[in-house]
């Protein structure tokens, strides 16, 4: 008797653990149409979203994955010594911000925004694989132009750059008029 | 006036204006541009006083600013109809403060979205098996330094999800120079093309694997290896063209 589909895919995604499947990789090795591929994905993630369950189904970038709950994690922390949480520091966190929604851009326009100098910091995404080289700018020089990467979008709960929230807007104060 | 000359609080001298601007209430659409480079000025006089290091950055400021208060004292020549257009500094002061300002503000939107996501743990790939992995024996030599230290971040990340309950171990330490030395011993013992794992299999701790990390880079140097990373961030090695003293 021939497997379930859907039996098939959860059996995949958890070999696959953390670095995830994509549609295409499910349409390829499964043999069948990527509109196919996407809802089996759609039906399993709906059923792991019921609270009988202690792991889901997210959908990052291009990637689906396993992930334990977010409300596990405390009972993570109590059962390992240390359930390591990295950070990002402040001025990481702005360079990463102007490159997810200015890319591509160079590093002299990402200096011009932040008014200091980036060089060390952009290398230290590039080695957490956050951002990535994209290619070269026209400009003199041709200098190197980056965007962010799936582990950037993976990092901040991201289907698409559409879903970076809206850049907040600047209304003039109103003038009290019984002033 | 006394204030507390904090410097490592800010990110940059646009962070710095930004802060100086709110603490003197300052509008943005109306800038009060001389209070801001008083008080701008101010403040990078204090941090010297305390003899803080101030990057240079925070003086290219102070020297545009200056430069744009000095220019206006200067009486006007009418001829002075500009060929080319140049945006006022003050206007573009303030446009670079807005949208610092926005990058700043969505950067702690982002930060929630990073914390909310760390709870959220996942496994890693079950195939760690060597049959599963294609082992090409045509492979490519090629790779950048980044990509190393990429792939040497996911070998430590896999060493340390390997041993998740706490073990004690005793630290043998070896130097770089001896773990070149015991490499090469086991050449012999090692495939055409082994991966970093097949040649830290012998590793105890992390220590180890380090001073592994850095006796094959320094094999690397000397040419007496190759070395490539393939898509999934597994370093591979090949014996280079250098024999080296055996």
């Amino acid at each position: 008797m021939e497997m379930n589909k859907s039996a098939i895919l959860e059996g995949l995604l958890y070999i696959v653990g953390e670095e995830g499947l994509s549609e295409q990789q499910v349409a390829d090795c499964m043999d069948i149409s990527l509109s196919e591929a996407e809802n089996l994905f759609l039906e399993l993630q709906k059923s792991y979203n019921s609270d009988d369950r202690g792991i889901e189904i997210v959908h990052y970038g291009e990637y689906y994955k396993f992930v334990s709950k977010a409300e596990i994690h405390e009972y993570a922390q109590k059962l390992f010594a240390d359930v390591k949480q990295s950070s990002l520091s402040q001025s990481a966190l702005e360079t990463l911000a102007i490159v997810a929604y200015k890319q591509p851009i160079t590093r002299v326009e990402i200096e011009e925004i932040r008014g200091v100098g980036c060089d060390m910091m952009l290398r230290k995404l590039q080695a957490r694989n956050l951002i990535e080289e994209t290619g070269r700018s026209d400009a003199p020089g041709r200098p190197i132009l980056y965007g962010v990467t799936q582990e950037f979008m993976d990092s901040f709960k991201l289907l698409s750059l559409k879903e970076l929230p809206d850049l907040p807007t600047f209304e003039r104060e109103q003038e009290d008029l019984f002033d | 006036m006394s204030f507390q000359v904090v410097f490592n609080e800010f990110e940059g001298p646009l962070d710095l204006m930004l802060h100086l601007i709110k603490e003197n209430k300052l509008d943005l659409f109306d800038l009060e541009f001389d209070v801001l480079v008083d008080q701008y000025l101010l403040y990078l006089e204090q941090a010297e006083a305390l003899n803080l290091e101030i990057d240079s950055e925070y003086l290219v400021e102070l020297a545009t600013m200056i430069e744009y208060k000095s220019k206006r004292l200067l009486p006007k020549k009418e001829e002075d109809l500009v060929d080319e257009y140049e945006e006022d500094p003050k206007d573009r002061l303030v446009r670079r403060l807005m949208e610092y300002q926005q990058f700043k503000d969505v950067s702690s939107v982002l930060e929630n979205y990073y914390k909310e996501r760390q709870l959220q743990i996942g496994k890693p790939l079950s195939l760690e098996n060597e049959e599963w992995i294609k082992n090409n024996e045509n492979m490519p030599i090629e790779g950048n330094p980044y990509d190393l230290v990429k792939a040497m971040s996911k070998v430590l990340r896999r060493l340390s999800l390997s041993k998740p309950i706490e073990t004690k171990m005793k630290t043998k330490e070896i130097s770089v120079d001896d773990r070149i030395l015991q490499i090469k011993a086991r050449w012999m013992e090692l495939p055409e093309t082994f991966s970093f794992e097949m040649l830290s299999s012998d590793c105890e701790n992390v220590e180890m694997v380090i001073v592994t990390f850095l006796a094959s880079l320094d094999l690397i140097r000397r040419q007496e290896l190759v070395f490539t990373v393939d898509e999934n961030d597994v370093i591979w090695f090949k014996r280079g063209v250098k024999r080296g003293n055996e």
